[in-house]
C-alpha cells in the first residue's frame, strides 16, 4: 500500500493496461450477462457448399468403382491392416506443460485471437479470399523446396508453375488461377518431408497461439519460417512490415478455422484432440510412405513414439 | 510464411468428422436401468430399417432440403446463472451457459429451440432450425441440451442431467433469466418452444410447467423426433451399442483399429496431401455401408455424450465411480483414465450407481421404478391430449420409437402429428415438407383435417 502511492500515473495506466489483459485473459468478465454479436449464419451458403461436394463425391465414387478392376492392382500398395493401427494411447511425456498450454490458448483465443478474426470474418469475402490466396501463393516456395527434398520433382514442378501462373496472371497471387486451370495447391513442409524419410511424429506438442501438434510438426514449423525468411521472396520477410504481414496471416489462418476451444463443453477435450490429431498425421505420414514396409505393430507402445 | 494453423484445422475437421459420421446419432435421451426392464424382443433399433439408420447418420440430403436464407444474423450470449453451484475445477470453462439468439429487427414472435441428447446450442442441426425460422420472421434463442456439460456445470441445480422434469424445470428457469436479460430493441409479441429428439421432450415439457407458473406465456410447443419413454429410448440404444460394437472396450479398441485401417487405405490409395474435410465426407461414405456401421457410428456417438453426462454427475454427486470423492481432479490432471472407463459403461450403469442414488435420496416416495415412469411424455399426457397447441413431428422409422410409443404419440396428440414414412431419426430434419408443416404447425395455421 505504502508504494502504491509512489506510481507515478503513466506507471498506473500502464499498470491498468496490463491488469485488463490479465484480466480478459483469465476470462474474469465481471457482469452477468455478455452478449457478443458474431459474424452471421450463411445456411443457404453452407448448404449448396454440401450439395456441391455430395455431386463430386458421387461422381468420384462412379469413376473409382469403374477403374478399380483395370488400373489399380498393378501399383497398389500394401494395405494397412487393424493391427498396423498404433496404439490407443498416445505418447505424451510432457503432458502437464501440453494441458497448461492447451488452457493459456484456450484463454488467449477467448480473449484475443478469436474476437479479431471474427471481425475479419465481416470482411466482404472477395477481399478474404484475395488475403488468403495471396499468402497460400507465398507458401509456393517452401512447397517448391520440400517437395524437392521429398524426391518429387512433379509435384515441385506443379507447385512451380502455380508460384508462376499466379504470380503474374493471379496479380500477385490474389487470384488461384492455377486452380481453375486444374492445378489445385498441394500444400507440404518440412515436418512432410521429414516424415518421407521416416522420422516419426515424437512426443505430442502444444504449441503457444498454434495449437495441437508434435515435436517433428512444430520443428517443420521453424524450418517453413526460415525457408521463407531465407529466399525472402519480393522481400516480404525483412523489416518492420513482415511483422503486419505475419499478423495478418495468423489471423487469416484463424478465420478459416472452424474451431472454438472448449466448444464442447467437455473436460476431456484435451484427450479427444489429442487423439485425433496424432491419428491424424499417421495416416499422413503412412500416405507419404505408401510403399515403406509398415512399422510392425507394437501395440505397448504409445502412438507418436 | 507458416502454415501454422492446418492444424487447429485439423483438429476441427477430425471433431467434425466424429460430429458428422459419427453424430447425426440419436442425439437422445439418458438413463435406463435395462435390468429393470424387460427385455424387449425384436431389434434393438425400434422401427428402424436400413433406410432409417443411413438416413440417420447422413441426414437430410443438401438436395432436398428446404430454401435457406442467405444470411442469418447471429450473437452469442453467456449468461450466469444466479443459482449456479460451484464449479469443479476441471470445468473452470463452463462457468456461464451460452444461447445463441437470432433477432429480426421489428417485433416479432420468438421460436426457443432445443438441441437433442448431449448438442450444444449452435448445433449443425439447430443452425437448419434457425435458418428455416428466422426466414419465416421468427426470432430465433437456440439452446443447449440439459443433458450437455456446458449446461450441466452452468445452469443445472442438480448436476445429474437425464430426469425430464428436473432438466426441463432448469431449463425453464433459465430461459425466464435469458428473457429478462435481452436488450430492449428485441421486442418479441409472442413465444413459441421446439426442440429435436430429447430436445422436443423438453420443449413440451417446459410448456406444461409454464402452463403452471405463467412467468413467460408460451404459446405453442412443438416436438421433432421427441423420443416417449426416455428409459426405454436409451436401453435400445444400449443395446444397439452391445449388438454392433461389443460389450467392453476392447470391442472399442477393435472398432477404432478397423475404422484406422480404413481410412488409413482410403488415403493412401488417394492423391490427397491433407486428410481434411472432403477427404472425411468421401471417407465416411465409404466407411459407413452396412446396417452395421450405421449402428456402430450411432451407438458410439451416443455412448460418447454419455460419458460426459456420466463424469459430471459422478463429480457432483460424489459417488466415486471413476472419481475420488476426497480428491476430484484438478486442473491439468489426466482424465484418460477416467474417459476410458466410462466409455465402456452403459446407461444402465449410469442409472443404477449415480442417476437412481440421487434421485432416490431427493424425491420422496420414488422408487427405481417411479423413476422409469417419471421419464415418460405420460407425465404431461393430460396436456398433450387436450391442449390444443402441442404439436409433433416425427418418422414411423424412427429407430428410437417402437410401435406401441408410436401408437401412444398418435392417439395422444390426434391430428396435432405428423408422421412421415422415411427418415429415421431426424433424418429429413429441414427438409421441404418437413420445414413446411414445421412453420404451419408453429404458426397456428395448421389445417387440422376435416374429420
Amino acid at each position: 500500500m505504502e508504494s502504491a502511492r509512489a506510481v507515478s500515473t503513466p506507471r498506473l495506466i500502464q499498470l491498468a493496461v496490463a491488469s485488463l489483459l490479465l484480466g480478459s485473459l483469465a476470462g474474469c468478465a465481471s457482469q452477468s450477462v455478455e452478449i457478443r454479436s458474431l459474424p452471421p449464419d450463411t445456411p443457404a451458403a453452407d448448404n449448396a457448399a454440401a450439395a456441391l461436394i455430395a455431386t463430386e463425391l458421387a461422381g468420384a465414387l462412379a469413376s473409382e468403382s469403374a477403374s478399380t478392376a483395370s488400373a489399380k492392382d498393378a501399383a497398389a500398395p500394401p494395405l494397412v491392416t487393424p493391427a498396423d493401427a498404433p496404439s490407443m494411447a498416445t505418447y505424451d511425456p510432457w503432458a502437464r506443460l501440453n494441458r497448461f498450454t492447451y488452457r493459456f490458448n484456450a484463454r488467449f483465443d477467448e480473449a484475443v485471437f478469436l474476437r479479431v478474426a471474427n471481425g475479419y470474418r465481416r470482411l466482404p469475402s472477395p477481399l478474404r479470399s484475395g488475403v488468403h490466396n495471396f499468402f497460400g501463393n507465398l507458401a509456393e516456395v517452401d512447397n517448391i523446396i520440400n517437395y524437392v527434398l521429398q524426391a518429387r520433382p512433379i509435384r515441385g514442378l506443379r507447385s512451380a508453375a502455380r508460384l508462376l501462373i499466379n504470380s503474374t496472371i493471379g496479380i500477385g497471387g490474389l487470384i488461384d488461377v492455377a486452380k481453375q486451370i486444374k492445378l489445385p495447391a498441394a500444400p507440404t513442409g518440412v515436418s512432410a518431408t521429414l516424415a518421407t524419410w521416416g522420422v516419426h511424429p515424437g512426443p505430442y506438442l502444444v504449441i503457444p497461439l498454434v495449437g495441437p501438434s508434435t515435436l517433428r510438426d512444430g520443428i517443420g514449423l521453424v524450418g517453413d519460417f526460415g525457408a521463407a525468411h531465407a529466399v525472402n521472396l519480393a522481400n516480404l520477410y525483412r523489416g518492420n512490415e513482415s511483422w503486419y504481414l505475419e499478423g495478418v496471416n495468423l489471423v487469416d489462418q484463424r478465420a478459416n478455422v472452424d474451431f472454438r476451444y472448449y466448444a464442447s463443453g467437455s473436460p476431456f477435450e484435451y484427450e479427444t484432440l489429442r487423439f485425433l490429431y496424432v491419428r491424424k498425421r499417421l495416416i499422413e505420414d503412412s500416405g507419404l510412405r505408401k510403399f515403406a514396409q509398415p512399422r510392425p505393430a507394437r501395440p505397448e507402445v504409445p502412438a507418436g513414439e | 510464411m507458416s502454415k501454422m494453423p492446418t492444424r487447429l484445422v485439423v483438429c476441427a475437421l477430425l471433431l467434425s468428422l466424429s460430429a458428422a459420421a459419427f453424430a447425426s446419432a440419436p442425439a437422445d435421451a439418458p438413463i435406463v436401468d435395462a435390468s429393470a426392464l424387460p427385455a424387449a424382443a425384436g431389434p434393438p433399433t425400434g422401427l428402424a430399417d436400413s433406410a432409417a439408420l443411413r438416413a440417420t447418420v447422413f441426414g437430410t440430403p443438401p438436395q432436398d432440403m428446404a430454401p435457406l436464407p442467405e444470411t442469418v444474423p447471429l450473437s452469442e450470449i453467456n449468461i450466469a446463472l444466479p443459482w449456479a453451484r460451484p464449479v469443479p475445477a476441471v470445468y473452470w470453462f463452463d462457468r456461464r451457459l451460452r444461447v445463441w439468439i437470432s433477432a429480426q429487427k421489428k417485433p416479432a414472435p420468438l421460436a426457443i429451440v432445443i438441441a437433442g441428447t448431449g448438442g450444444d446450442g449452435n448445433t449443425s442441426k439447430l443452425s437448419i432450425l434457425r435458418g428455416a425460422l428466422y426466414a419465416a420472421g421468427y426470432h430465433v434463442l437456440t439452446m443447449p441440451s440439459p443433458t450437455f456439460p456446458g449446461f450441466i456445470v452452468s445452469t443445472s441445480s442438480t448436476g445429474v442431467s437425464g430426469d425430464l422434469m428436473q432438466d426441463s424445470r432448469d431449463l425453464y428457469a433459465a430461459i425466464v433469466q435469458i428473457l429478462a436479460k435481452l436488450p430492449r430493441r428485441i421486442q418479441i409479441t409472442d413465444i413459441d418452444i421446439l426442440g429435436y429428439s430429447l430436445g422436443g421432450a423438453n420443449a413440451a415439457v417446459v410448456k406444461s410447467i409454464d402452463a403452471g407458473e405463467h412467468k413467460l406465456h408460451i404459446h405453442r410447443a412443438l416436438m421433432i423426433n421427441p423420443p416417449v419413454s426416455l428409459i426405454e429410448s436409451v436401453s435400445r440404444l444400449d443395446k444397439l451399442f452391445v449388438t454392433s460394437i461389443g460389450p467392453d472396450d476392447a470391442a472399442v479398441e477393435r472398432l477404432y483399429r478397423q475404422l484406422y485401417a480404413q481410412l488409413a487405405n482410403l488415403y493412401r490409395a488417394s492423391d490427397k496431401v491433407e486428410l481434411d474435410e472432403s477427404f472425411l465426407l468421401g471417407a465416411a461414405a465409404s466407411v459407413l455401408k452396412t446396417d452395421a456401421e450405421y449402428s456402430a457410428a450411432i451407438a458410439l456417438s451416443f455412448r460418447l455424450n454419455l460419458v460426459d453426462m456420466f463424469f459430471a454427475a459422478d463429480l457432483y454427486t460424489g459417488a466415486g465411480v471413476v472419481t475420488n470423492p476426497r480428491h476430484p481432479p484438478k486442473v491439468g490432471d489426466s482424465l484418460e483414465n477416467a474417459a476410458r472407463r466410462l466409455r465402456s459403461m452403459p446407461f444402465a450403469a449410469y442409472f443404477s450407481r449415480v442417476f437412481a442414488p440421487y434421485y432416490l435420496k431427493h424425491r420422496a416416495n420414488a422408487t427405481s421404478a417411479s423413476l422409469i415412469a417419471d421419464n415418460r411424455l405420460d407425465i404431461i399426457a393430460d396436456a398433450l391430449r387436450t391442449d390444443g397447441d402441442y404439436y409433433a413431428l416425427t418418422n414411423s422409422d424412427d429407430l428410437i420409437l417402437d410401435a406401441p410409443e408410436l401408437r401412444w404419440l398418435q392417439d395422444t396428440l390426434g391430428p396435432r402429428i405428423v408422421v412421415y414414412d422415411h427418415g429415421g431419426h431426424l433424418g429429413n430434419l429441414g427438409d421441404r415438407q418437413q420445414v413446411k408443416d414445421m412453420l404451419e404447425m408453429l404458426a397456428g395455421r395448421w389445417n387440422l383435417p376435416a374429420l
